[in-house]
């Protein structure tokens, strides 16, 4: 503040203090990318950037390792996730800001975010044990029966259920993420000014025509933010997958085949690879996912950030 | 009038609509957590906290190894990362409240928060397992604790953000060091936030499942030994879950309902305590 203030020895020590701790955040941010690309430089220099990400074998024995089967299983189950999750978190923030009466907002809220409180390991293992079994005798069966049939659709279906797949992953994935985008499209409605929806039911629109014309319009940005910031969390997801999606290299047509992400292959082999090019490439993976979330969180920033400021004025 | 009727039925629809995205929500809560209860009681005994594991296939045993490891591993990542965090946000708050470096440091911690642990992990593993050459309780307690770093000084941050600007001039006119006004002042008026964000930043961790797979791996014998492998509930449980026999996954059951409802508890009283403090 003033100089007289800086004066003070005990006070330069302590605010030095303070300054190392914060600068601990990026000193690790940049440490984690630096062991990542220490660690995998083995791999990168064996395989190249371009060639890795395209090739899709992945085989310990002949030691040749590729990123294209873990980046696709990472790439469906997020997106598939994404579209389980967002309709009904967006439903959820506007039965929470528009619909439900006062009393019940808050337990409403609260119970949903609980979802988010829940450990990973938990939805796994639920998943693995109670959500598989149904999803292989009911649920897969049923869909193959009827959206299966239909002709184009039929490749997304295909082969016997077992539920260990891409489709049981998904879903657990959709429900761990329904809180977060849940919660922040929640707090963009609720910045909608009372006033501006009051004026919208005065000359005489309805509930759902104030979301729609209204709400929506004016948070759209938060939203946005809100689903990239879910986007980048499935993407890191790594426990809740593990249990049922098999770590099974291969790209597949089939929601019903087993499939690999890199989080799911980094739990399951890591601890395995008894090569050093093996662990060098799993380390090549951990990277990529690395700069994948951090982008992909860093967008999510943006987009929040410029809603917040564009709402304070 | 046929526009408005078609008005009003759109408006049900979507209202309906929006009500039952709310009831799927809670449906997956009630089942999941359901679920853990329904399975976790029955494999709750004694003998799951009073007794270390028994040889693979052999029925009792418990995982008493598991359940101190927890504690110790998280109990050593709190006291790494709580005063880390706690010290840098008040950098963020006061020191430098209002600079830039306080925003971009602000936003990165932000985006860490949300980094996939798993990432932490391998980091981790990179600078603590492998130069020693073997899986140790302390990389896990550090794993946690970068974990939990950047969510303590967001708290942290936004907590001495909301002490009123006037109670530190108050303390400044008395000719009071600023090192003197954050600690007798400042932390005093944030201490109940403080606290609250520590105890959540608890809960995101003790779950935490990923990062301590590469770190402090597993032991099946009881161990105070921090720089040996050490045993934590979660990885328990993923072995256990994963593993052939009937009696592993009962336990799991258990272990995973004890962790569900410690962290379910953690987070409701910080809910409560925020709600009933800040109103928010």
């Amino acid at each position: 503040m003033t100089k007289g203030l800086k004066k003070d020895p005990v006070d330069f020590i302590f605010g030095t203090l303070t300054a190392i701790a914060s600068l601990s955040v990026v000193l690790l941010i940049g440490g984690i990318f630096l062991a990542l690309v220490q660690e995998s430089t083995p791999a990168i220099e064996k395989f190249g950037v371009w060639k890795f990400i395209t090739t899709v074998d992945w085989d310990p024995v002949a030691e040749v390792f590729g990123a294209l089967s873990t980046l696709f299983g990472t790439a469906v189950t997020t997106v598939l996730s994404l579209v389980f999750a967002v309709p009904i978190a967006i439903g959820i923030a506007i039965f929470i800001t528009e619909i439900a009466p006062g009393f019940l907002k808050g337990p409403i809220g609260t119970a949903i975010e609980l979802l988010a409180a829940i450990p990973s390991i938990i939805y796994g293992m639920w998943g693995l044990f109670t959500l598989a079994p149904i999803m292989e005798e009911y649920i897969e069966p049923f869909l193959q029966s009827t959206i299966g049939r239909l002709p184009l659709l039929s490749i997304l279906f295909e082969g016997t259920p077992m539920g260990i797949d891409l489709l049981t992953a998904s879903l657990i994935l959709s429900i761990m993420i329904i809180p977060f985008t849940a919660s922040i499209a929640r707090d963009s409605f609720n910045l909608t000014p009372s006033i501006v929806k009051e004026s919208a039911y005065a000359v005489g629109a309805t509930r759902w025509e104030v979301v729609k014309d209204v709400v929506l319009p004016y948070s759209k940005l938060g939203v946005f933010g809100g689903v990239v910031l879910s986007l980048g969390r499935a993407l890191g997801e790594t426990m809740a997958v593990a249990f049922v999606l098999g770590n099974n290299h291969q790209i597949t047509s089939s929601l019903f085949d087993a499939a690999a992400t890199i989080t799911v292959s980094l739990a399951n082999e890591f601890t395995e690879a008894d090569t050093d090019i093996y662990l060098s490439s799993l380390y090549y993976l951990a990277l990529i996912l690395f700069v994948m979330s951090f982008i992909t969180l860093a967008v999510a920033r943006f987009f929040l950030l410029r809603a917040e400021r564009r709402y304070a004025r | 009038m046929n526009i408005e009727r078609k008005r009003r039925i759109t408006n049900l629809v979507a209202l309906a609509l929006s009500s039952l995205a709310a009831m799927v929500g809670l449906f997956w809560l009630v089942f999941i957590l359901g679920d853990v209860i329904v399975h976790g009681i029955r494999g709750l005994n004694l003998s799951l906290f009073l007794e270390d594991p028994v040889p693979p296939g052999i029925e009792g045993g418990g995982l008493r190894n598991a359940f101190v490891g927890q504690v110790l591993i998280t109990l050593a990542a709190t006291l790494i990362g709580v005063p880390v965090g706690v010290l840098g946000g008040t950098f963020l708050a006061e020191y430098a409240r209002g600079k830039k470096l306080s925003r971009v440091i602000s936003i990165l911690s932000d985006i860490m928060v949300s980094v996939p642990s798993i990432v932490v992990g391998t980091f981790v593993y990179a600078i603590m397992v492998k130069p020693l050459g073997h899986f140790n309780g302390w990389a896990g307690a550090v794993a946690l604790a970068i974990i939990m770093i950047p969510v303590v000084l967001r708290t942290t941050e936004d907590m001495l953000t909301m002490v009123p600007w006037t109670l530190r001039e108050a303390a400044f006119a008395l000719g009071a060091p600023y090192y003197k006004v954050i600690i007798q002042v400042v932390y005093r008026g944030a201490a109940t936030g403080i606290l609250t964000g520590v105890l959540l930043s608890i809960a995101r961790v003790a779950g935490e499942t990923a990062p301590l797979l590469f770190t402090s791996f597993n032991n099946s014998f009881f161990s105070w030994d921090m720089s040996e492998p050490v045993a934590s509930l979660t990885v328990t449980i993923f072995q256990y879950a994963m593993g052939p026999y009937e009696s592993w996954h009962l336990q799991a059951w258990a272990a995973s309902l004890v962790i569900t409802l410690f962290i379910l508890l953690i987070t409701l009283a910080g809910r409560f305590i925020l709600k009933w403090r800040f109103g928010r």
